[in-house]
């Protein structure tokens, strides 16, 4: 995060006039459509130095996990025409139509990387392999290092020409690793690849949660002894503590607009109560006024509604509450610990961890109650889940592996992978919003 | 009709006693959490408030051999934050203690096992250790000499995945300074 970015991020397109902008290539609303084939060669090594750290197999494997992930894709084995691709070119007039016609590609990546010392130039293209024409094409420059990230950028261009849409590829990841009592704050690309630690405090650092602008994260630590809540600007590197009352300052959430935290405090006599701080002035409005546990809140999409954690009913459950009118209704009907809410950016959907026997797992309900899903199954322990932003993936903790880790997951349950690995056990992972 | 007072009056009696705060408010649902439903009195919205928190000052300690025998953990059942008789003996013995040592201060840390959730076992523990501290006071303790923290359930004394170690970690342990 530290390093700047040498990619010259203004890829150039490469045949403007013959791009193809209308056309829907896959309807991202319909459940029912087919998946495209889509067939990812290596890429082809266009300069005169060798390629020694394998970039021209590693980038096109990253760009079929990321298309493998959203679910719209079934990539082709490309083993039978690989042998040919030396005497097939990467662009329209020089690749052979027909190798890809034979396997039944309806769409081809291809790629050509020139290397000069550890500079990268990669030049990167769809094409729509039936009408036999470039759909999109980008020229990227930056380093050995930035490999992974200029694939990731061109799987961004690849969805949102076939679907029109924004995709996750360029998202981050945070969470919390830790062992034996200690936690640090971490961040990683959104399949775990290239994770830093972000606090180094050698204590509890908790639940991060990010700024709209995905320039800040807001967490929890226990750094001067009590859990307080402090905000790191990634960028300055700049810690700022923002919230020190006596108790807990737990459980951040951004609002969708920048302005406002909401958080939990507990008053003088342990009663822990939501409340919106403005980020600006640091006053505080309190939401909750209750006996009960109140903990854990997550902002509507428009954020005039917050869901949050009660024990009022005398199990956690998750409630909605209207910050207009303070009224409160609750939204989970199913079990007897609710808890971790995660309110989806597009629409009513809340996402949290329930409690089924001696493990937990991840449920989908609609705030009008329409929707109950549960989209974890005998899989260890599972909690903590965070909407991706565009709404299609959830990030979750389970102990499936007998330790700890971070997972993705599509908003269905399916296409569970794990991103994290090595040592520590990973916690409340808190996905980013776009960062671009 | 003066049986019929007799019966009001012992049914207030009951309810005064059994649910101090719960009859004044709608009925809870019996869930498996209920118990601090009848504990905490219900508070009009501003009576609680916020205070900043101090930091600083000297290092809490473990207690010594000596005041081992006093600083005892107490125990709590799972999502609960009452204290139990057990709990009142081994706090009773602490007030006692402290009376005796009145520049003595203490450090309560709440703790929960890991069945729960992380964020709700952080709001849990603060509670437990705020029952700690409310019985110390109630026993003429200063409140001044008695902080709080909550480690929810960060910090397990047994790291075991049963009820054996479960029942050890739902605990307030007692610090020094």
């Amino acid at each position: 995060m530290k390093r700047i970015l040498t990619i010259a991020c203004c890829g150039i397109m490469l045949l403007l006039s013959r791009q193809c902008c209308a056309k829907v290539y896959i309807d991202i609303a319909s459940p029912f459509a087919t998946r495209l084939a889509i067939a990812i060669p290596n890429f082809r090594n266009t300069g005169q130095q060798a390629d020694t750290a394998g970039v021209l197999t590693k980038m096109p494997a990253v760009i079929a996990d990321d298309l493998n992930l959203s679910g719209f894709f079934r990539i082709l084995n490309v083993s039978a025409v690989a042998d040919d691709s030396a005497s097939s070119g990467i662009t329209a007039s020089t690749i052979k139509w027909e190798n890809w016609s034979m396997i039944g590609a309806e769409a081809l990546v291809t790629g050509g990387i020139s290397l000069s010392g550890s500079e990268l130039v990669a030049e990167l293209r769809l094409f729509d392999a039936v009408q036999r024409q470039l759909i999109v094409g980008k020229r990227y420059f930056g380093t050995l290092q930035d490999s992974r990230l200029i694939a990731h950028k061109f799987s961004n261009e690849i969805l949102k020409n076939l679907t029109g849409e924004e995709s996750i590829y360029e998202t981050k990841i945070a969470f919390e690793i830790g062992s034996r009592g200690k936690k640090e704050i971490a961040v990683a690309d959104f399949d775990g690849s290239r994770m830093e630690t972000i606090t180094s405090y050698n204590s509890l650092s908790l639940s991060p949660a990010w700024s709209p602008d995905g320039k800040k994260i807001a967490f929890t630590s226990y750094k001067d002894g009590n859990p307080s809540l402090y905000v790191k600007d990634l960028a300055t590197g700049r810690t700022e503590l923002v919230s020190h009352k006596k108790g807990v300052n737990i459980t951040p959430a951004w609002s969708h607009d920048g302005k406002k935290i909401a958080l939990t405090l507990s008053l003088n006599n342990g009663n822990s109560e939501i409340y919106i701080m403005d980020v600006n002035s640091r006053a505080l409005e309190r939401l909750t006024d209750d006996w009960a546990t109140d903990v854990s809140p997550t902002w509507s999409p428009d954020d005039t509604q917050v869901a949050f954690v009660s024990s009022r009913s005398g199990t956690p459950q998750i409630y909605v509450l209207d910050i207009a009118t303070k009224r409160v209704r609750r939204i989970t009907m199913e079990g007897g610990y609710n808890t971790s809410p995660d309110w989806s950016p597009k629409g009513n959907r809340v996402v949290y961890a329930g409690q089924q026997g001696s493990v937990f797992n991840i449920f989908v309900v609609s705030t009008d109650g329409t929707l109950f899903q549960q989209l974890t199954h005998n899989q260890g322990s599972n909690e903590r889940p965070s909407w991706s932003p565009d709404g299609r993936f959830i990030a979750f903790s389970s102990n499936r592996t007998g330790k700890k880790e971070v997972y993705i997951m599509r908003a269905d349950g399916s296409g569970q992978k794990k991103i994290t690995s090595g040592s520590g056990e990973k916690t409340a992972p808190a996905w980013s919003p776009f960062l671009r | 009709m003066k049986r019929c007072v007799q019966v009001m009056c012992l049914l207030m009696l009951v309810c005064i006693f059994i649910f101090p705060a719960g009859c004044t408010k709608k009925a809870v649902k019996k869930d498996t959490g209920l118990e601090g439903a009848g504990i905490e009195e219900a508070k009009r919205p501003g009576e609680e408030g916020l205070e900043e928190a101090q930091t600083g000052g000297p290092e809490w300690q473990e207690p010594t051999a000596e005041m081992a025998l006093y600083f005892k953990d107490i125990y709590f059942q799972y999502d609960q934050f009452n204290l139990t008789p057990e709990a009142k003996e081994t706090l009773n013995k602490l007030g006692e203690w402290l009376l005796k040592n009145g520049s003595v201060q203490v450090l309560i840390e709440g703790h929960c096992d890991e069945r729960g959730t992380d964020e709700y076992n952080l709001a849990l523990g603060e509670r437990r250790a705020h029952s700690a501290k409310k019985y110390l006071t109630q026993l003429g303790i200063d409140g001044d000499r008695i902080s709080t923290i909550s480690y929810g359930e960060e910090r397990p004394v047994d790291p075991g995945h049963n009820e054996a170690a479960w029942s050890k970690n739902r605990r307030c342990h007692f610090l020094y300074r």
